[in-house]
């Protein structure tokens, strides 16, 4: 908290001394680049926190422009601009938001397309900037825009611009600081993980883009005063690229890399523009160096530097809120549910039913459906018949987000952490997954939620205590452990393990048996395990289930199905 | 009436042939190595321009394919060690990467030719009749000429070893490697044939357009609209990717106004990257 | 008109009246150079004509400071690229106005970055705007030398109509304001002179257009003649699609925008029974003009860059500079504008006339042969049409 304080109150004196050192031609100068500046650290933290690059930018920029233009046109000097204003830079933000939630819901990676639809959205923008010429001016553009009321001096220009950069940056810090920007970065390393946490990543990302919209919108809105003229060019594709490319210049992932690379390549590109014949290939070449060499961006270069500089917070901690104490574990029913993908049936009008009481163990050969099982249950396998039924309610259509939220925790069989990310911050995610308001993940003390059934854990396993580990540098037992750390920390009522035990030694497995066991003692949980291992069913199961070709075959205790002929005929290769 | 309708229809049936062509290289170089090659709109100036060489230096032009499908295949090959090769994965790195490519090449091209106009004269002149429609003839040349390479196109893949192969690559690279397939060659040749292909298509389309350093631009954002709307990774996909955008594009030009057409095949880019990202014809 | 009390930019009005101060103490010294900034496609869409337009300037600044430069003071010349987003030329423009102390400013370029550098120069310093335009320029102190719609117009289709009996015309243009406003034009003479429109379209600036559809249409519609106000590229497109359809064997094309650049890339077999109207054309005859191409080819060589219309008119525009400050012996802004009227400015082809802060200028008709033009008709003294008051 304090070192936000020291850095937001350095920006400010930085910007507020930086026109006596340059000048005031270059500050007058600085006063556009600033403001594209905040447009590009909207695509920056788009692009380099949470993974999804917006081609289309500028839309947000020229929107922003055009509705200040005419707000300002239509009502000068009138009181209504105090509202009109904010309203011009917000509206972008809100419509960004908006495009979010319609391109991300039951998305599940982006990848290329968002930013082949943003692009193609921005063109469309600009056709219709071009075409309405009743509104927009059409290609000529809207032109005799006022100044903003009283400040029409030529220095205003700068200060203006300087205050609203000082306040992105100051509002974005407190952004990537607080737990949500730990969540856009969890989000762009593992999208499932995410959901299975309890996130609404579809809504995290939206506001993401919101946000980065809003950011576009000052940028525009300040930009049509400024400069007195907002052309189609402001929504074109043209500033949509080159704010990419100041972003990736810079640095896409940090704060500053984005506002750096808009100032200095913009700044290089009015200079040289006039006086060097061929200045784009030079721009050319240092972009692909760029690209190719130095993917981290100018701020890149320093980086390692600035993080030699920084230390660990040291951070209050307080203990997590606790959730409701459950009396008993969730019950799970499956009515008939079947699933099929292409032409392969996966599951046949399968009915099971797992009660709270103790630890069921799930088993089959390969195939038979057990990992779809959980699939159907948690939302990523379309259902084609039957219900799913969690404590008597169907959940059949609920997405892994939704399920997660029941109190349902799942672990994969391979480890699906967040490998970027630190331990800490790994485990803060569970945390925070199950237990935040959405609300609450703007508010920085979260990073010091602790939770006593995880110090536990801690105790026997040191290295969940090494919070800035990268989980990536774990081993692979490691890895798994730090997984069913995460799902125990969601305190769920019911908790899907795929195969705990796959890739460890016996000494790890030995160690995740007694882990499974203490949370069955802690924890009021029905747990379902996928395994193949018939030892550890043996030591763990109260229940065993059967699945074979996505029927249930056989179900009891450990003996019973054991001594099953249907079940052995199975195994031992007989009937298909 | 009927004369004119004959002529909008061949005008459609024109637009989507060319389309594919021109997407051709840009489908094998993103469909198959998800590299998003924004250079590939160069990649046809360059074709282009090889064409307008080959005229002006008096020889016939034919000559211009294979001086095309060699420029541009070198350049290519240029391009995957220099540059592309290490980015493989990373296809938004692809798309920066090439974008400042295709700056250079533009620069390039303005630093040789000038920023002028060039023009080429139409190797088959004059018009033929077709059911009543006098339509010319160099364009009824090349709606056979793009079918039949396409056509060869898919042929070949569907038969060939090398097209099981970079079947195989594209599925599951670790695994194509582990049963001996050298997929970094391979990779470098589909990417040089992506490259070479962009050449032929510019070759195709200069003698009916201006052919200047800037050209490339207007092809760029159309192919790569016909990809994600017809699925990646298959030829049938760029058929119907071409003809759908080149379809609706023509139809609505030919009845409304060409900005009615380019507003409609944005709003089809749009609703298909929204609905179905993947494509109408997935790669199963 | 625009909004006469200069409550914002104070910041251009002090440092800029401290420029136009000392300019007039100056002008009694006589040695300091004059200083000329010119605004023109170095980049983007229109870069095609960069290079003549820094040629053109550059020879009739030499030519000048040979004779003794503008009342004593040698010209230097500043080059300021217009060709990105508006913002950057403003930004020039206050650059040179303030640090350099540029005594007037060139510009050709597009009526957009024309009105933000309007905006920002405020008539401190004079601005003379070349390049063909679609009309109504009237802001203070800045003085236009382009083609307006009236004098293209009017010739061009009254040729259509007189001479050729054309009867039905279809309009085709790119959409933005100036087609639309010469279209205005060609409906108000064409209908004087007894045609009608028989299909008007408008095709987007700046997306990737393909003709195929509109000349079929063109074809079913078939008008006697088309008014062609495409521009660049898409011009270009239009004329070899429309050939290459066959049109032009019973259809007449004229174009309003149409210099040789463009109808080298038209090409030979495609520019048959096509027609155009403009100031000026690389092969206007007249010893003003062969004057002028001798000293462009001595200076530049064999490798000159394309003489052509728009590039030329810088060369107009330096020698508008210099008559302008002549005449009213210095550069205060009501002194020019009064000395603006009925001003003779030399051009490349000759003298032109200025009335109303606008040139009434010859005409030429020209009809494309092969890769040149073939001027049929001249028309003298041709009015812009425009009617700006004396600020």
């Amino acid at each position: 908290m304090a070192s936000w304080f020291a850095h937001s109150a350095a920006v400010v004196v930085v910007l507020g001394l930086l026109p006596f050192g340059i000048g005031a031609f270059t500050a007058y100068q600085l006063a556009l680049y600033f403001l594209y500046a905040i447009a590009a650290l909207g695509v920056g933290l788009c692009w380099g926190r949470a993974g999804f690059l917006p081609l289309g930018q500028a839309m947000f920029v020229g929107l922003g422009g055009y509705l200040a233009g005419l707000s300002l046109i239509h009502f000068k000097d009138s009181a209504l601009l105090v509202l009109l204003l904010p309203l011009a830079a917000i509206l972008p933000g809100v419509l960004a938001f908006g495009l979010g939630l319609i391109l991300f819901r039951g998305r599940r990676e982006s990848g290329p397309y968002f930013a082949l639809i943003t692009l193609a959205l921005s063109l469309l923008a600009f056709q219709i900037a071009n075409g309405w010429n009743s509104v927009t001016g059409g290609f000529n553009g809207l032109k005799g825009i006022p100044a903003l009321p009283g400040l029409d001096d030529y220095s205003h220009a700068y200060w203006i611009s300087a205050a609203a950069l000082a306040a992105a940056i100051i509002g974005t810090s407190w952004l990537l600081r607080a737990p949500l920007g730990v969540v856009w970065r969890a989000i762009a390393q593992n999208e499932r993980r995410a959901a299975f946490l309890g996130f609404d990543v579809a809504r995290a990302k939206a506001t993401l883009f919101g946000i980065s919209g809003v950011l576009g919108g000052v940028a525009g809105a300040l930009y049509a005063p400024q400069q007195n003229l907002v052309t189609p060019q402001l929504v074109g594709f043209t500033l949509s690229a080159e704010l990419v490319i100041w972003a990736a210049v810079g640095g896409r992932g940090s704060l500053y890399g984005p506002i750096l690379g808009a100032i200095v390549i913009g700044l290089l590109t009015a200079e040289l523009r006039d006086r060097l014949p061929y200045w784009e290939v030079l721009l050319a070449v240092i972009f692909i160096v760029v690209v190719r060499w130095v993917p981290q961006g100018l701020v890149g270069l320093v980086a390692p530097v600035i993080a030699r500089l920084r230390r660990s917070e040291r951070r209050k901690l307080i203990p997590v809120p606790p959730r409701p104490p459950a009396a008993r574990g969730a019950t799970l029913a499956f009515d008939g549910v079947s699933a099929h993908a292409g032409s392969v049936q996966i599951l046949d009008a399968l009915s099971v039913a797992v009660d709270d009481t103790g630890i069921t163990c799930l088993i089959g050969p390969n195939g038979a459906g057990k990992t779809s099982c959980f699939n159907a249950l948690t939302g990523e396998l379309p259902v084609t018949a039957g219900t799913v039924r969690f404590d008597g309610r169907a959940i059949t259509s609920f997405t892994p987000t939704a399920v997660t939220r029941l109190g349902v925790a799942r672990k994969f069989q391979i480890p699906n952490v967040f490998p970027g990310l630190g331990v800490a911050d790994n485990i803060n995610l569970a945390l925070w997954g199950s237990r935040a308001q959405p609300r609450q993940l703007l508010n920085p003390s979260l990073h010091g939620w602790r939770s006593p059934l995880l110090e536990d854990l801690a105790r026997r396993y040191p290295f969940l205590a090494e919070g800035d580990r990268l989980a990536g540098d774990l081993s692979h037992g490691e890895r798994q452990i730090l997984e069913l750390a995460m799902a125990l920390a969601m305190e769920p009522r019911l908790l899907l393990l795929d195969e705990p035990c796959a890739g460890l030694s016996p000494a790890e497995t030995r160690a995740v048996i007694e882990v499974i066991r203490w949370a069955k003692s802690r924890l009021a949980a029905a747990i379902v395990i996928i395994e193949h291992d018939m030892s550890l069913v043996k030591e763990l199961a109260d229940h065993v289930l059967v699945l074979h070709q996505g029927r249930l075959l056989a179900a009891g205790n450990v003996a019973e199905v054991q001594a099953n002929p249907a079940v052995r005929a199975v195994y031992a290769g007989g009937t298909k | 009436m009927d004369a004119l309708v004959v002529a909008q229809l061949l005008n459609v049936v024109y637009g989507i042939a060319i389309l594919a062509v021109l997407a051709l290289g840009l489908a094998i170089v993103f469909g198959f190595l998800g590299v998003l090659n924004i250079a590939h709109g160069e990649l046809v100036m360059l074709g282009a321009y090889s064409a307008w060489v080959v005229q002006s230096a008096g020889l016939p032009f034919p000559v211009a394919v294979p001086l095309a499908l060699l420029a541009c295949g070198l350049l290519g090959w240029a391009l995957e060690v220099g540059l592309i090769r290490p980015l493989y994965a990373r296809p938004f790195d692809t798309l920066l990467a090439t974008w400042g490519v295709s700056l250079l090449l533009r620069k390039s091209a303005e630093a040789v030719w000038g920023l002028g106009y060039k023009s080429l004269t139409v190797p088959v002149p004059g018009s033929a009749d077709v059911f009543g429609a006098s339509y010319p003839r160099y364009r009824l040349l090349l709606i056979l000429a793009c079918l039949a390479c396409v056509g060869a196109l898919a042929v070949w893949f569907l038969r060939s070893g090398t097209g099981t192969r970079i079947k195989a690559m594209v599925a599951n690279s670790e695994l194509a490697q582990a049963v001996g397939i050298r997929t970094d060659r391979l990779a470098r040749n589909t990417f040089v044939a992506g490259c070479a292909l962009a050449g032929l298509g510019g070759v195709m389309v200069a003698p009916l357009t201006p052919v200047h350093p800037f050209m490339g631009i207007d092809y760029i954002l159309e192919s790569f609209f016909v990809l994600v709307v017809g699925g990646l990774g298959s030829l049938t996909g760029l058929l119907a990717g071409a003809g759908i955008i080149g379809g609706f594009g023509s139809i609505v030009s030919a009845i409304s106004d060409r900005t009615a057409g380019y507003t409609t095949v944005l709003i089809i880019a749009i609703v298909f990257l929204w609905l179905r990202p993947r494509g109408l014809l997935v790669r199963p | 008109m625009q909004n006469r009390s200069i409550t914002r930019r104070g910041f251009v009005a002090g440092a800029t009246a401290l420029v136009a101060a000392p300019a007039i103490v100056r002008h009694a010294r006589g040695a300091d150079p004059f200083k000329l900034g010119l605004f023109y496609a170095a980049s983007g869409p229109a870069a095609l004509f960069g290079p003549t337009q820094k040629a053109s300037a550059e020879l009739a600044v030499e030519q000048i400071n040979k004779s003794g430069g503008i009342m004593g003071r040698q010209i230097q010349l500043f080059l300021a690229d217009a060709g990105g987003p508006p913002a950057e030329s403003t930004k020039t423009a206050v650059r040179l106005m303030l640090n350099e102390k540029c005594d007037a400013f060139i510009g050709s370029h597009d009526s957009a970055t024309r009105e933000a550098l309007v905006a920002t120069i405020r008539a401190r310093i004079p601005y003379i705007y070349t390049p063909i335009y679609e009309g109504g320029e009237c802001a203070p102190n800045t003085y236009v030398l382009a083609d307006t719609p009236d004098q293209q117009v009017r010739p061009s289709i009254e040729l259509l109509t007189k001479e050729k009996g054309v009867k039905s015309v279809y309009l085709i243009g790119n959409d933005y304001v100036w087609p639309r406003k010469t279209n205005d034009r060609v409906k108000q003479y064409l209908t004087a002179g007894g045609g009608k429109v028989i299909g008007e379209e408008y095709v987007p600036l700046g997306a990737p257009n393909k003709f195929e559809e509109a000349v079929t249409r063109i074809k079913g519609a078939k008008p006697d003649a088309v008014v062609v106000t495409l521009v660049g590229a898409d011009n270009v497109n239009f004329n070899r699609t429309f050939a290459g359809f066959g049109l032009d064997k019973d259809i007449l094309r004229a174009s309003m925008l149409l210099e040789e650049n463009t109808l080298l890339g038209i090409g030979a077999e495609n520019s048959k029974q096509l027609y155009n109207c403009m100031s000026y054309f690389s092969t206007v005859p007249g010893a003003a003009h062969d004057e002028f191409k001798a000293a462009y080819k001595a200076k530049f060589g064999e490798k000159a860059p394309q003489l052509s219309i728009i590039g030329v008119d810088c060369y107009a525009g330096v020698y508008c500079a210099k008559a302008l400050v002549e005449k009213a012996k210095g550069t205060d802004a009501s002194a020019l504008m009064a000395a603006s009227e009925g001003l003779e400015i030399r051009t490349a082809t000759g003298p032109v006339t200025m009335r109303n802060r606008h040139p009434d200028k010859p005409m030429y008709l020209a009809e494309c042969e092969a890769t040149t033009f073939k001027i049929i008709k001249t028309f003298e003294g041709v009015k812009s049409g425009e009617t700006c008051k004396q600020a």
